[in-house]
Order: C-alpha cells, then structure tokens, then sequence
C-alpha cells in the first residue's frame, strides 16, 4: 500500500489546494486538458435516463396498416390497439420509405414537438464498439460491447466510454465537461445530475455535482448555535471537512467540503422553485427537472456557458405488466418534459438546451406474456429548439422477425452507435472535431458518419 | 397445516421447510440445519415468551473451546461488534470480553429472535378499520431488531443477504405485501446460519422474489405466438445471486485466459434457464389455471407461502445451461427441473469466492485481500471452520455458519494492525449508522413499535431503507469505483460510497442533528429515545465522556485530531454553578453528535 499512500498524500494535498482556492484551482486544471473550444453564448445538453431499459417496440409503433399487422402480429399480448394511436400518429414518414408511426398514447405532448419540428427519433440507437452486422454479432468476428443484456453494464456502456461495463470511471458526460468547464466561472457547476448518482457526468477533471429535487439544503451544524454552544460550529466544519490517512474518510471530507460550498453558492443565486410551475399531477422527474431550471435560470449569476445535465426516471424494467406500468412512466416523462420544454421558452433559452432520452437498453419484440425481455438496439429522442425535428433518424427496422438485424427475439443490432448520438451532442456544445474523439475514442470507427445530422 | 409463519410450534414449523423441499429441494440438505432456536424465528415461539424478551440461547459459553485470538480487549471486542452485530454496546462488550470470540459466536448461533412476519400479523390484526399495512410497518420490524433484537449476528448476516438477494417494496408489485415481506426477510435470517443451497430454494421460491423478478406467473413458450418465457429470473440468479458475469478464480479473482476474462454463461444459457423458472405462482389448495393466474378465491396466506408449481404450464423443451443439460420431455416436471437448476448453479465453483467476497464487504472491509477472500471461500466449500480449538460448520459445501465464523475471524479481519492501512475499512451505510446509535445508547421505544418509517429521501434523512432498495442491483454495486477520487487512484472500490453525495452528506447531519436531542421516529416526544445516563455521569469531564463514546462509536479508534475537534466542542459550554443537568446534556450532546458525524465512526475499520 506503499505507492498508494504516496499517491493520496499528493493527490490529497491538491485537493485540499482546490479546497482552498476554490473552483479556479480546478478551472486551471480543465484548461490544460482542453484546446480551444468555440461557440458562442449558453447551451446546454440535458440527459434523460430511462432506467431498466425502455420498450422501444411500445414507444414509437408502426402505424401503416401493414406495419402494425406486422407489429400485432409479433406480440400480440403486450401490443398497444391501433385504435389508441390516432392522436398520436406521425403521418408518412419519408425518410423511412413513407411508413406511418405512432408515439406511445401518453407521449402527446412529444407528438406536439415533433409536429413543431422541435423533436426527432434516432431509431435503433445503441452500444457498438464498430460498425456490426448481425453476421458479424453471430460470428463474435467484431469487438462487441461487454455483457450485452446486463442491467447495470449496459448502463455504464451507454453512459460511459472506458473502461467499458460496471466500474466505468469517464462517462461522455463527464469528458465533454473536461473540455468546456473551462468556459465557466465554476467549473464545478459543469456536470450536474439532479437523477442521482451516474457515471456518465464523471471526467477527468470534471466531478459529477449532485443536486437534491428540492434543490439547495444547508448542513444546520455548521452555523448558530449549536446545542446551545456558540462556537461548535465552526468546530463541526472542521471536523466533517477534514482530511485523513484512511481513504474512504477523506473522501467524505472531500465531498462534504464541495457540498457546503456549492451549496452556498446555489442558494444565493437561484430563483425559487415557484419561478417553474410544476405540472399537475407533478412527479419526482418534474422537481428534477425544475431544479435544472433554476440552475440555467442562474447562468448569468453563477457564470456558467456550457452544461450538462442528467435527470432520472426508473420503472422501465417491465418483464411483466408491461401495458399497464409503461404507460404511467411514460405519462410522468410526458408531462415533465412538456413542462421543462415550457420553462426554457418562459426562458427564452429553448435553442440553447437539448434534452435528449438514454436507457439500459431496448426491449425483446417477443412478448414474455405481458412484457418483454433485455434487448440492445433502441429508439430515443431528441428535443429542443436547436433540434432538426419531425424526423427519424437511422433506420427503423421493419417490427418482425428474421430481419438484418434481429439477433434474436426481435433484439436489434444497432444502427447506430451510441457513440455516433453522443458526438453529435458534443459537438453542437462546442466541443472541436479534433476533440471528440477525446471524449470518444471509438466514434474514429465509424469514419465520416461520425455525426447524426439532427443538430 | 402448511403456513409459512403461524405455525404454533417448531414441529409445524419444519412442516412450512417441507414445503419447500417438496417442492424443489434437493436430498442433501440437512435437516439439522433446522434446529428448535432456528425454527422460532419464523413465529414457532412466540406464543408464551414475552416478544420483548426472546429466551437465551441455552449455550454454556464458558465451555466453548477457545478460538485462536486470547480474550479480546474492550476495543478490539467493539471492533468484532462493530462488524457482527448493528453496533457495539457496553452490555456485548462485557460479554465479549468475558468468554471470547468463539463463545460469542456459539451463542448467537443458536440465539433465537423473533419473527418480522408474526410483528406484521400482529400490527395487521391491530389496525383500526379502515387503515391498512403500509411500508413504515416492516420499517419498524426492521429497527426494532436491528435496535434491540438478541439474534444480533443473525440480524446483520440477514441484512448483508438482503443486499444480495435483493427484494424491494420500492417495487410497484411487491409493496402489495407487507407481510410477504417480512417473510422474506425472516427466511434471510433464518437461513444466515444454514446452507447456501436451501437459501438460494428459498429466494427462489418465495412469492416476493417471484413478483420482483417476474417468475411468480412465468408461463412456457408458445412459438405461435413468437411467445417465450420470461428471463428476468435466470439472468439475475446467475448475475447477482450465485455465480456473477465471469469465471473466478477460488480468491474471487477472475479468471484470465489470453489476458481477457471468461463469461460463465451466454444468451443461449439464459434461454435455457429461463424455462426452468415456468410453471410456478401463488400457492394454494389446488393447481388451477385461475390459481395460477392470482384469480379466483386466493389463499389468505399466499403471500408468505412458498410458490407451487403448475406442470401445465411449466416448459418441456430441451433447457441447456451451464454444465446442465435437460432434455426435451414428455411430461412437465418444474420441481425436478428447478432442483437440476438450483443444484447446478449451487455448484458452480464461482459460488463460494462470489458470495463470500460480498458478505465480507457487507461486514468488514470494501476490499479484501484475495488471501482473505480465498480462506473465507475454503470454509464455504468445506462447510467447515476452525480457529484454535474450536470448529464449526457441517462439513457440508455452501455452509453460512463456517463461511461467517471464517469472515469474522480472519486475520485480516482481527488484526489491528489493519487499522494503519489507508485502504482498509468500508464507509458504514446510513441504515448501520442509526442502528449503531440507537444501541450505542440503549435506545428505548415509547410504544416497543420503534415508529421509525422509511427513510430513503436523502435530503432530509438517509437516502437508504432496509428492503427498499432502488433496483435488485441493490443501492451499490460491489464494485463502485468512485470516479476522480484517491480510492479510484488506489484501484480501489467503495461500494457504499455509490450513495454518499453532496445531498446525502446534508441529510444524514440534519437527520442526526435532530436526533440526538429529539430521538426518532413519530409522535411527540418521538417514539424512540437514547438514554444517555451514563454518558451524563461522564459528561463533566471531556476526556471521560469521549472515552466512552469514542468505544462504542468507534471502537476506541479516534484519531487525535477528531478528538481535540470533540474535546473543544464539549468544553465550549462550561459547567455552570447552576443549572448543570441541561450544561451536561448539551455537552453530552455534542460529544455524540460529533461523533456521529466525525470519519472515524462514518468508516467501519
């Protein structure tokens, strides 16, 4: 434990340097890691986690007559009436050789953007470390992603580059931070997850900050009275700030000290949460997403140009119950979206924030009876004002059996990479050609298509 | 006569295990396994004893052969404490410290405690018309155990198992059932001390864990209708409950061939699997399709009773997984098919470094040796561990008595000298960190309820409740690195550091702010309440008081700099000429606030 100990010893003491000096400390950091970045003025990239790995199949249905023959035909027992999809529904669709689609029932205030053309589809969107055919998946005569199907790995694999799988330290998240913090006054107020603890925000440089729902909340002990004692508290700072020998003790220290001072700097620059009605009836994700509000509202005051948010909503690991469950989380992303979409334009900042839909992975085709099972290809969304909406991007595969890409159970070899959606954020943040494959080290596998043309 | 937790003595109550086996279990599980103490767990002896007193364990401490480590000092016995059981007190300590380490384990082993389930039955048959269980009910369970219940060691293994084999009512579905719940959590304690294999039938067959992972009501494919069964269940047995994603070497290392580590299944072990887990839901007088499908009159105890299984809609195709090979039959067989399952998974050799890594994470360190690992690992598979003069376990693989005795008594876990490494100890989860408070300072409950609910909003108390995990991936995973760290510079991992955070670090102080003046839980005063009379006979001397407080907390492991932090505090209110009770309460109080709060309790060493 030796070289450890000397390791901390000097990876503590620039932390307590940080400690002291504040966020400039860490800006100088981001600096050297980043060459010079370009665009102007406030964006930022809101993620949407989606958590147990969505039912692509229920979200965006086929519509054309024989393309929902097609769709009943293949799970017939969780398949949604096309009766319930009118409202919902696209019209033809060109770049998908004129098929009609239809969002889930309760997704209408996403058919609304998409109507504005705020909103796009990228269709079978997923982890791949190369361009893969199903030929290649069956043969294993490409590199795939690791433990493919896996919950808590295809998470970390959506989220975050290298190493691959649980125990990821780098999400994109976090790298496209390292490269632009340096454009913020704080660079700690870089990466921030209201939708708890994900990898995806941490970078090199970068620390994922975590915001309560609710938003800032102070630590009582650390001012007044306490017990009755005057001057306790100033010694309680001290006590729960402190560094140690023992590892696991000084990171608490670290993350209370960052906590009480970001705190502060929240709590005196944002506006109350009452400045963002929540919608009714109102959910977890919407508080989320009311926190994020305020903090975008406080860009001025807290200096910040360039974001990156994650919000959370779970309950999307429907092995059973899929028709009744799946519409009550979509319903809760429905209204809360909606509701964000409105306080960017109370804002005026619609053009400036893209919020987009990530998750574990998709879902089989096959019905288990009343859900579906792990898959990997999905479809996600794309919303802002800055979006080339009324879209679908890639190629939204035919919802049956035996097709190019099914590698099983209707289970979808991607069309597109993860990589492929993710550098197409990075760049539309500023982030430089030469740069993103910092951020990315496999988006060079896929040559000249290493954008999505949806921003 | 088959009910899961009413069974009004032990005979009856090996009749509820019976179900079980007929179910599905093996031949080779022990029948000694279920001795008298075990079986009052499950409610078998609540009928005369006094709940709040569960009898003794009947063992003659002072005639258990010695462990190799001499009776231990007060801090080295707060230590052993601070790792089985929810927290060290003064009581334990003395004990501890009179018969050693052995004697304490031999009592425990056999110690009886009481059932979750009979404290739901009771509270259900209490409520006023109208209202119902809700989740604050098992929460109470859950605490008074942890608080006050004899069976400590048995209590914290179940706690360290429910970790693993997760159940949660956070699940739309499973928080229907409170009382299954509880049930759930007694056969984790009822099995703390058993065999793996019984306990992975049990997981696998009670109706909690069949609505959490979908099998309860899995039905077999029907290729008309591109109809498969479900594989929530197969997946996540394999993953998290037995043998996990890549093959392990006995010292829970992976395996490396080529420098890349090996699968230990594929999607085609996953399809295979999954039929196993068809044909099984709710119990009942009978095996009818509505029965099946939770219709029709439903047994009032379904939900504490073991799944049935239903050969009708159980598959009969060909099910290939691991070594395993079931072939295409002409008759449907789900128990003799779940045996050949469960048998196949038990003894894969991933088995023991996989389980035992993890309850050594639950209990005593993030990150074991691969020695320590590989030794606990040895005591499972033999069944058998012995330290000094004194042996325990069956013989038989997959023992929890000898894997827990090796875990606890491992040289890495008793050596003091541990204490100095910078990668040594586990950050305590905020659920361990109440418990030890409130037996720190032998907290009482006004009603004998410990009306403490759920806990799990991280701003304004812990961000964590006992069976109320977020995912069956539980609140942390076992191999949380935290990123952009010195612990992640170190290669190290911290689990439990996956839910620390900027707003979790806010809670806990303002959660135990208040408790320490206000107690916990409802009602006014609260429910449950610390007694601090000894710490107040101290309270006029800093050093005392810390003393004391640094033992139980901390096992006497405060560091120098905490200490002066602590003394400056509870010496900034003087000791008046008059009015001293409330000068010793408030010093009182900022000796255990601050220590509550200090690194040294917030990292079990």
């Amino acid at each position: 434990m030796r070289a450890s100990r000397r390791q901390f010893l000097k990876t503590a003491s620039l932390m307590s340097m940080a400690g002291v000096a504040g966020p400039f400390a860490l800006n100088l950091a981001a600096i050297g890691a980043a060459s010079a970045q370009t665009a102007p003025g406030y964006r930022a990239i809101v993620c949407l986690f989606l958590y147990g790995g969505n039912d692509q199949t229920n979200t965006l249905i086929p519509y054309d007559q024989p393309s929902y023959d097609q769709y009943l035909a293949a799970r017939d027992t969780i398949a949604i009436a096309r009766g319930q999809l009118t409202a919902t529904a696209t019209g033809a669709v060109a770049s998908q050789g004129g098929r009609e689609f239809a969002f889930h029932p309760a997704l209408t205030s996403f058919k609304t953007r998409w109507d504005e053309g705020k909103l796009a589809v990228v269709a079978n969107v997923g982890p791949l470390v190369v361009p893969t055919t199903k030929t290649q998946y069956s043969n294993r005569s490409v590199p795939l992603p690791p433990k493919l199907f896996s919950h808590n790995d295809q998470q970390s694999v959506w989220q975050a580059q290298a190493p691959l799988g649980e125990g990821a330290k780098l999400g994109w998240g976090g790298r496209i931070g390292d490269l632009l913090a340096s454009r913020n006054a704080n660079a700690q107020f870089t990466c921030i997850s209201a939708g708890g603890n994900a990898v995806f925000l941490s970078g090199q440089n970068v620390i994922q900050y975590q915001v309560g729902s609710s938003g800032p909340v102070a630590i009582s002990g650390i001012s007044g009275n306490l017990y009755n004692s005057p001057s306790a508290a100033g010694a309680y700072r001290s006590l729960i700030t402190g560094t140690s020998a023992n590892l696991f003790e000084n990171e608490l220290g670290v993350i209370t000290n960052r906590s009480i001072t970001l705190n502060q700097l929240l709590s005196a620059n944002l506006p109350p949460a009452s400045t963002f009605p929540l919608p009714t009836p109102t959910s977890n994700l919407a508080s989320q997403l009311n926190v994020v509000a305020r903090i975008i509202s406080a860009r001025g005051a807290l200096g910040t140009n360039r974001q990156v948010f994650l919000v959370s909503l779970g309950g999307f690991d429907n092995h059973d119950f899929l028709l009744t469950q799946h519409i009550q989380q979509l319903t809760i992303a429905n209204a809360a979206v909606n509701a964000f979409y409105g306080w960017l334009v109370q804002m005026g900042v619609q053009n400036d924030v893209t919020i987009f839909t990530a998750s574990d992975f998709g879902r089989t085709l096959t019905s288990n009876g009343d859900g579906s099972d792990h898959g990997w290809g999905s479809h996600h969304f794309v919303l802002g004002g800055s979006v080339l909406g009324h879209e679908i991007y890639g190629t939204f595969p035919a919802t049956t059996f035996g097709t190019s890409v099914d590698v099983g159970q209707g289970n979808m070899v991607p069309g597109i990479a993860v990589d492929q959606y993710a550098a197409t954020f990075a760049r539309w943040l500023g982030v430089s050609d030469t740069d993103v494959p910092l951020v990315l080290p496999n988006v060079v596998n896929f040559g000249t298509s290493r954008y999505l043309a949806f921003l | 006569m088959l009910r899961h937790a009413t069974a009004p003595d032990s005979t009856q109550r090996s009749d509820l295990v019976s179900r079980g086996q007929q179910a599905a279990v093996g031949l080779h599980i022990c029948a000694a396994l279920f001795a008298v103490a075990l079986a009052c767990l499950a409610g078998g002896c609540s009928k005369s004893d006094n709940p709040q007193s569960p009898q003794g364990s009947g063992v003659d401490l002072s005639s258990v052969p010695p462990s190799e480590y001499p009776l231990p000092t007060a801090t080295d016995a707060a230590r052993f404490l601070n790792q089985a059981s929810f927290g060290a007190t003064e009581a334990e300590v003395n004990k501890l410290r009179t018969y050693g380490y052995s004697a304490w384990l031999e009592d425990q082993f056999s110690t009886p405690g009481r059932s979750h389930e009979a404290y739901i039955n009771a509270v259900s048959a209490s409520l006023p018309a109208g209202q119902s269980l809700n989740d604050s009910h098992v929460m109470n369970t859950f605490w008074r155990e942890a608080a006050t219940g004899q069976d400590q060691l048995r209590r914290r293994v179940a706690f360290a198992l429910s970790q693993i084999f997760v159940v949660s009512l956070q699940d739309s579905t499973v928080s229907e059932f409170k009382r299954g719940v509880a049930s759930y959590l007694d056969i984790l304690g009822r099995n703390a001390f058993g065999n793996y294999r019984q306990l992975l039938n049990e997981v696998t067959l009670h109706p909690m864990m069949g609505l959490y992972l979908s099998h309860l009501r899995n039905r077999k494919e029907d290729p008309a209708r591109n109809r498969v069964p479900d594989q929530n269940y197969a997946r996540e047995v394999m993953q998290l409950f037995s043998i996990g994603l890549y093959e392990l070497n006995p010292d829970g290392t992976p395996k490396l061939v080529g420098g890349q580590p090996v699968e230990t299944y594929d999607s085609g072990d996953i399809v295979g699997l999954s039929r196993v887990f068809t044909g099984f839901s709710w119990a009942g007088s009978d095996k009818s399709d509505t029965r099946f499908n939770g219709g029709g009159t439903q047994d009032p105890d379904r939900e504490v009773l073991f799944m049935q299984s239903y050969p009708s809609f159980h598959s009969i195709s060909e099910k290939r997984f691991l070594t395993a090979v079931i072939p295409a039959g002409a008759t449907a067989d789900p128990d003799g098919d779940l045996r050949i399952a469960l048998d196949t998974i038990a003894s894969h050799p991933n088995v023991g470094p996989f389980i035992s890594r993890q309850l050594i994470q639950r209990l005593v360190t993030s990150n074991p040796t691969p020695a320590y690992v590989a030794r606990v690992a040895q005591a499972f598979g033999a069944g058998r561990f012995t330290s000094g003069l004194w042996t325990t376990g069956t013989g038989q693989r997959g023992d929890l008595r000898a894997t827990v005795a090796a875990i606890l008594l491992d040289p890495e876990a008793r050596t003091a000298a541990r204490l100095a490494d910078p990668g040594f100890g586990k950050v305590r989860e905020p659920v361990l960190r109440v418990a030890h408070w409130m037996r720190a300072f032998n907290a009482r409950s006004a009603s004998g309820n410990f009306l403490l609910g759920v806990t799990d909003d991280a701003t304004t108390s812990l961000g964590q409740s006992a069976m109320r995990s977020p995912t069956v991936f539980n609140f942390y995973r076992p191999g949380y690195v935290p990123p952009n760290t010195s612990i992640a510079t170190a290669g190290l991992v911290a689990p439990e550091l996956q839910i620390v955070n900027e707003i979790s670090v806010v809670g806990y102080s303002n959660f135990m702010l208040s408790a320490v003046q206000n107690g916990l839980g409802s009602g006014s005063p609260r429910d449950i309440q610390p007694d601090y009379t000894a710490e107040l006979a101290l309270a006029d001397n800093a050093d005392l008081l810390i003393d004391r407080v640094s033992l139980l907390l901390t096992a006497g492991s405060m560091s120098a700099a905490t200490r002066t932090i602590v003394r400056d505090a509870v010496n900034s209110i003087a000791m008046p000429a008059t009015n001293q009770a409330t000068a010793r309460q408030n010093r009182v109080r900022l000796a255990v606030f601050f220590t509550l709060s200090s690194p040294d309790y917030l990292v079990q060493k």
